[in-house]
């Protein structure tokens, strides 16, 4: 039951622009009804692993709780590749934890199972947060981040990230990164662009124009290249964590795609920064996630022995695009919504306060939906990010600040200056993953973590702008963390020692040998997935 | 099934009246009461060395009670440093008065007035408890009837050894105990002649000392029976590798292969096949699918061109490397090889790099060859068998696997793949 699309777009004509928003759920019951993560059947306990009793998404068990791919007779004669630091991931934050691990004098290893880039990072379009502010506080970036997070965040690490995000910004700089400059400032000492993210007390968004992501990573991946010391393995996925006869993580066996074989990179210390598990399409919705996020950091390290937390905490971006078909997947930008864009139902009413955090803006959407008040669109349901009335409000914003917004639409055919885009909730981020400490070691020896393969820091929801910054700050910490942890580490006996017990829990609990992951390659298409939604429309 | 020196109720750990409370003391009792019938009895027992040599218990023993003079030792060996092996660890930090009193009985039997509980300090855990064990015998009665019967005040010690491997041959444990680093030497003169301070000095294993405790404790008939068929008592199996329910089995003498993996192991990990076992040290000749019904004790190991070593068994399915782990050994004892014998000090780490340089994917086509000659050249070469455990290890090795070395040398790419491979 939805508000056909024509009828919808007459609704929106007829009372654009929207009026002030009405009928809110309190939030938590708002949460607790119509957040995806809360719905039964969602998350099952872990049965094995150090986190075993903790919930988890359910998709995602079933892959911690496999088989590894590889045993050891797969590994002999395996050519050995030594290193102080192996950085798997090459993504914004192996990048950075590649470059800082190098600079600090050691021999990296950045292996990536695509290319160079090919990351989420890429895809990060509002920006990246930092209390540069005069009227902005590290005391208020903390505070907004915990309560974004429901207060179960790590402080540590909320604390670590919040006072270097001056330093990180003035770093990404000096990097070569470009920022938006605010108006009436001149190029050379003007101040940077603030506005405000999603959520937060204070202007304190940077960004540049709506593809910030991608300028960080243009920036990242030219200083990696450049960088003495750094050798890269493009399309070298992980397939194991190798550990040492004391049990401390010793590298990886990667796999050499070109040659087809396996080749072990040793290395004292290891940062994984794999990233997440979007593409698992938890509970069937479309992702905004890359090719390769497909939870390999998360299985290798559980198999290793590190802990996770709140694998029961994904985030899903309330505006995705939900027509046309073809489409799903991308996202209209934050940066629409906190310029202000505002959601409106297929009644033509505005429902959620845009700058409420991620998951209660997609729960409120999903409960228009749910409540037949959404918007139906040749099976898909979804409701209005209204860009016209923004435009009019605003004239010129969406050519000049919304870039990517405005190609978008083009790309779906219409005119965002005169049509609101049908969106939908999308799964983007996992807010939980492998536990580490402010430096980013995990409770593995000689294993560290950085990016959104970690978890702790968002608590239970990820505020906009955090992601990038996390990388930044992470991948530094965790690239000096492992630059000392490999100082003087010469790792003897490598093996898949670990394997044998795991392999004899997984019997314990009667679970299946013959699964096996990471999965590395997720299958292409998902057509099945659509059939079966619009069938259920 | 019968586990006398591991069951819960001797699991007291140092508390000394808890151990008298299960029985404890009873052998030294009836030790003191006819020092001269320990011996014979251990003669009926069958007893043999479990560090590894099998060597009768009783000889050894009845050879240092006949050497005259004072100031003997009993060095309780428990270095145990050796990939695979956990057995003695569990005895010292889970049931320290066991040892103990197999060892003060050895004093009583041997007339040794020096007792040294040498232990492998890396195992804190086995050295903390031997530490509280020994206080609480402090001022025991029975020490002092000990003395009396030996002529000598009686010196009970924890020894920490210098936790190399090395360490646990006899005679470098002599040295270590002396204070000295734990060069073997060579023999004659024979421990039991000349060892600690040039006195006689017997050097047992915690295992046959908690053992010889037994065998007095229930009489060596019923430790006969304890065994299978001609072997005697029980053994201490550790058991590791691709089973299901790896850890310390203890175990009728004599049991067979089969039934240790399949039955108290709980077969292979994920019904994988079995492929082989490394034995004792692991420094033996591997055992294979042709030896799954062989029993494993001394003499039928012996007979099939193998050892027991010290019980060790690191079982290997198919998804393990033997190359690997053949390695990983003999890398083990070149890293712990004292370097006194050239031979010895060379060859293991020729071997090694050898090994590691074909398991690294480098191999050249001579090594196979070459590793060849080795197994030929190096046995027999040093003063312990320390360089023979890894030429043995190594050419069983290849003589069993060909296809293994073979294999690592061509490279083989991956059995599996996937959309992106």
């Amino acid at each position: 039951m939805t508000v056909p699309f024509h009828a919808a777009l007459s609704a929106w004509r007829r009372t654009t622009p929207a009026s002030s928003v009405a009928g809110t759920l309190p939030t938590p019951e708002l949460l607790d009804r119509f957040h995806p993560d809360r719905q039964p059947g969602a998350m099952v306990p872990l049965t094995l692993g150090r986190s075993m009793g903790q919930p988890c998404r359910a998709e995602l068990a079933a892959l911690l709780q496999s088989n590894a791919l590889v045993e050891d007779v797969d590994i002999a004669g395996a050519p050995v590749l030594d290193a102080d630091v192996l950085v798997i991931g090459g993504g914004g934050a192996g990048c950075v934890a590649a470059l800082t691990a190098a600079r600090a004098g050691a021999r990296v290893l950045l292996a990536t199972k695509l290319r160079l880039g090919d990351s989420n990072t890429v895809m990060a379009e509002g920006g990246i947060q930092a209390a540069v502010g005069a009227e902005d506080s590290l005391q208020r970036h903390f505070e907004d981040t915990l309560r974004a997070g429901h207060f179960v965040a790590v402080k540590s690490l909320v604390a670590a990230l919040v006072s270097d995000g001056p330093a990180a910004i003035r770093w990404l700089i000096q990097e070569g990164m470009s920022f938006d400059l605010a108006p009436g400032s001149d190029r050379m000492g003007g101040q940077l662009l603030r506005r405000k993210p999603g959520g937060a007390t204070a202007a304190r968004l940077l960004s540049y124009r709506d593809f910030t992501g991608l300028e960080m990573m243009r920036a990242l991946r030219e200083a990696t290249l450049l960088q003495p010391g750094i050798t890269l393995l493009d399309r070298h996925p992980a397939l194991e964590l190798l550990t040492d006869d004391r049990g401390r993580c010793a590298g990886a066996v990667l796999h050499d795609l070109a040659q087809g074989r396996p080749v072990l990179a040793r290395a004292g210390a290891t940062v994984l920064a794999t990233g997440g598990a979007g593409r698992l399409h938890a509970a069937g919705f479309p992702t905004s996630n890359h090719y390769g996020a497909t939870a390999d950091g998360l299985v290798l390290a559980y198999r290793a022995g590190a802990s996770l937390r709140d694998m029961d905490s994904l985030q899903y971006h309330p505006t995705g695009i939900a027509w046309p078909p073809h489409m799903t997947g991308a996202l209209v930008s934050e940066a629409a919504r906190s310029s202000g864009a505002f959601l409106v139902n297929g009644l033509g009413e505005r429902f959620v306060d845009e700058l409420s955090t991620r998951d209660v803006v997609a729960a409120a959407i999903l409960r228009e939906v749910a409540e037949g008040r959404g918007v139906g669109r040749d099976g898909v349901e979804g409701v209005f990010l209204d860009t016209p009335s923004l435009e009019a409000r605003e004239p010129g914003i969406l050519a000049k600040r919304l870039v990517t917004l405005t190609h978008l639409a083009h790309r779906a055919g219409f005119d965002a200056a005169q049509e609101p885009f049908l969106v939908c909730p999308t799964l983007h981020y996992q807010n939980g993953g492998v536990a580490i400490d402010a430096a980013g070691r995990t409770e593995v020896r000689g294993l560290l973590c950085a990016g959104e393969v970690t978890g702790g820091l968002h608590g239970r929801n990820r505020m906009m702008g955090n992601a990038l910054l996390e990388l930044v700050v992470f991948g530094r910490r965790s690239g000096h963390a492992a630059a000392e942890d490999a100082r003087g580490e010469r790792p003897r006996n490598i093996g898949l020692n670990h394997l044998a017990d795991w392999r004899r829990a997984l019997i314990a609990q009667g679970l299946s040998l013959a699964r096996k992951t990471p999965i590395l390659f997720p299958p292409y298409g998902n057509f099945d997935a659509t059939t079966d939604r619009s069938r259920a429309a | 099934m019968s586990r006398p020196l591991t069951k819960q109720e001797v699991q007291v750990g140092a508390d000394l009246q808890a151990w008298m409370a299960v029985g404890g003391g009873t052998v030294l009792r009836r030790g003191l009461e006819s020092p001269a019938r320990i011996i014979p009895a251990l003669e009926a027992s069958g007893l043999r060395g479990l560090g590894g040599a099998g060597f009768p218990t009783h000889r050894k023993w009845s050879a240092v009670a006949q050497q005259p003079g004072r100031g003997k030792w009993v060095i309780c060996n428990g270095n145990e440093d050796e990939p695979g092996t956990f057995k003695d660890r569990f005895l010292l930090s889970r049931t320290p008065h066991q040892v103990i009193e197999g060892a003060l009985l050895a004093a009583l039997a041997v007339g040794a007035a020096n007792v040294a509980l040498y232990v492998n300090p890396r195992e804190t855990a086995s050295v903390a408890m031997m530490k509280a064990a020994v206080k609480a015998w402090e001022g025991h009665d029975l020490l002092h009837r000990l003395s009396n019967v030996v002529g000598e005040q009686l010196r009970l010690t924890v020894s920490e050894g210098s936790g190399l491997y090395i360490g646990g041959e006899e005679t470098a444990a002599i040295a270590s105990v002396m204070g000295r680093f734990p060069f073997p030497s060579l023999k004659p003169p024979l421990p039991v002649e000349h060892g600690v301070d040039g006195a006689p000095t017997l050097v047992n294993n915690v295992e046959t000392l908690a053992q010889a405790g037994l065998v007095l404790r229930i009489g060596p008939e019923a430790y006969r029976a304890l065994g299978r068929d001609e072997a005697s008592g029980t053994k201490l199996y550790s058991l590791s590798g691709d089973v299901l329910r790896p850890g310390l089995h203890e175990l009728p003498m004599g049991i067979t292969l089969r039934e240790l993996v399949f039955e108290h192991g709980g077969g292979m990990l994920a019904n994988q096949p079995f492929k082989a076992v490394f034995t004792g040290g692991p420094s033996n000749t591997l055992l294979t699918e042709a030896d799954i019904d062989v029993k494993l004790d001394f003499d039928s190991l012996r007979a099939r061109g193998s050892r027991l070593g010290t019980g060790a068994m690191i079982v290997v399915g198919e998804g393990t490397s033997i190359l690997r782990k053949t390695a990983e050994y003999v890398a083990f004892f070149a890293a712990n090889s004292c370097g006194q014998c050239p031979s010895c000090k060379v060859g293991t780490h020729q071997v090694s790099r050898i090994l590691e340089r074909i398991e690294a994917g480098t191999g050249r086509s001579g090594d196979l060859e070459a590793l060849g000659h080795l197994t030929q050249l190096l046995p027999g070469s040093g003063r312990c068998g320390l360089v023979d455990g890894a030429a043995t290890v190594l050419a069983s090795s290849l003589r069993s696997f060909p296809e293994e070395y073979a294999r690592a040398l061509e490279q083989q790419p991956l059995r599996f793949s996937h959309p992106g491979g």
